[in-house]
């Protein structure tokens, strides 16, 4: 039995590449990853926030009213859900002048009982340290 | 020898950041080293069979035949990007292969070393 | 960590590498990250090249872009493909793409 964990580094903005969506979209697949492992065997992803990635995390995001599509809001928030360890880096978020009530920092409402967590760089850096593999997205 | 998972995000025509993927693969493969290439975003249409060779744009295809070939390298594309692109199962390039995104979370599992080309 | 920076861009990533710290950094221009390697600007080498780390670049984009390796700065050195692999398995425990 092991574990193997996965730190995804949200460093891009939203939509105008698929980057940051498919970071997400990738991290919350690791829910079904067992049916290929051995039993015991665990992949855990960690999805960090940096630099313009924090802008991923705004609340009220209305690209499913105006394009179609799931919002980065909405995937956030089901990363939440399924109780994935989200970090954002606060002094990215301070720099560009978002308090943390504009954030997506949980998911209570439909039901997630995991928050994210606004922390400095120097702990997202030891998440870097701590992890397996790094996927920078 | 070792594990190489990439994963690439990038588009087959238009960056060369998925030619990148696939030479480091051949040089891994070349040095006796196994490769996952995982493709996912845009990506995902260096696996759709029928392209055609251009001097203007990336060509890849054959490459990837020739890494297929010896045995220690595999090409997966993600199966909701590729339905989303509009090509389906039966166009995929011979001896790829299509499974949602968990595979390539498994490929890193098993990896020795992962390198994410999280897209251009 | 000894950690592997591939730097595929010129004009993006500095964010990354400004605060990035590592036991061991390599930093591995490849792409347009190439320029990083050979243009002064206003007769200035890049500020990435002043950080504490082993830098390459790669000799395939370097040559695609229309240098040689001996415009490359003198504490860049020309790997190929299969140098990088080298690098990924031997130096380096983790890998990353900006």
């Amino acid at each position: 039995m092991a574990t193997r964990k996965l730190g995804f580094v949200i460093r891009s903005l939203p939509y105008k590449t698929e980057a940051s969506r498919l970071a997400l979209t990738h991290a919350i697949s690791s829910q079904t990853v067992e049916i290929y492992l051995e039993d015991g065997d665990l992949v855990e992803p960690v999805v960090c926030y940096i630099g313009d990635g924090v802008l991923n995390c705004l609340k009220g995001q209305q690209a499913a009213k105006h394009y179609g599509v799931t919002s980065i809001e909405q995937h956030a928030r089901n990363s939440l859900l399924l109780d994935l360890n989200v970090m954002i880096c606060k002094e990215d978020l301070d720099k560009r002048g978002i308090p943390d009530n504009a954030l997506v920092l949980d998911a209570e409402d439909i039901g997630g009982e995991t928050a994210a967590k606004v922390v400095p760089y120097s702990e997202i850096q030891k998440v870097m340290e701590s992890v397996d593999h790094l996927l920078f997205c | 020898m070792g594990k190489l998972t990439i994963g690439c995000f990038s588009s087959l025509v238009g960056s060369l950041s998925l030619d990148f993927a696939v030479k480091l693969s051949e040089a891994a493969v070349q040095k006796g080293h196994k490769v996952d290439l995982w493709l996912s975003g845009n990506g995902t249409m260096l696996a759709k069979k029928g392209q055609k060779a251009f001097k203007d744009y990336s060509h890849l295809a054959k490459k990837v035949q020739e890494l297929l070939a010896t045995g220690n390298f595999q090409i997966t594309a993600c199966e909701a990007c590729a339905e989303a692109r509009g090509y389906h199962k039966d166009e995929m390039a011979e001896g790829l292969k299509r499974f949602s995104m968990d595979w390539y979370l498994a490929s890193t599992f098993s990896a020795d070393r992962v390198l994410h080309i999280g897209g251009d | 960590m000894k950690l592997g920076v591939f730097v595929s861009d010129f004009r993006s990533g500095s964010d990354v590498l400004d605060r990035l710290t590592a036991e061991k950094l390599g930093i591995i221009f490849v792409g347009n990250g190439v320029y990083h390697a050979t243009v002064k600007e206003e007769g200035k080498s890049c500020p990435v090249l002043d950080k504490q780390a082993h830098f390459y670049v790669l000799t395939e984009d370097l040559e695609s872009r229309g240098f040689t390796a001996a415009q490359v700065d003198s504490r860049v050195k020309a790997v190929t493909y299969s140098d990088v692999v080298d690098l990924i398995f031997n130096d380096y425990e983790k890998a990353i793409w900006i």
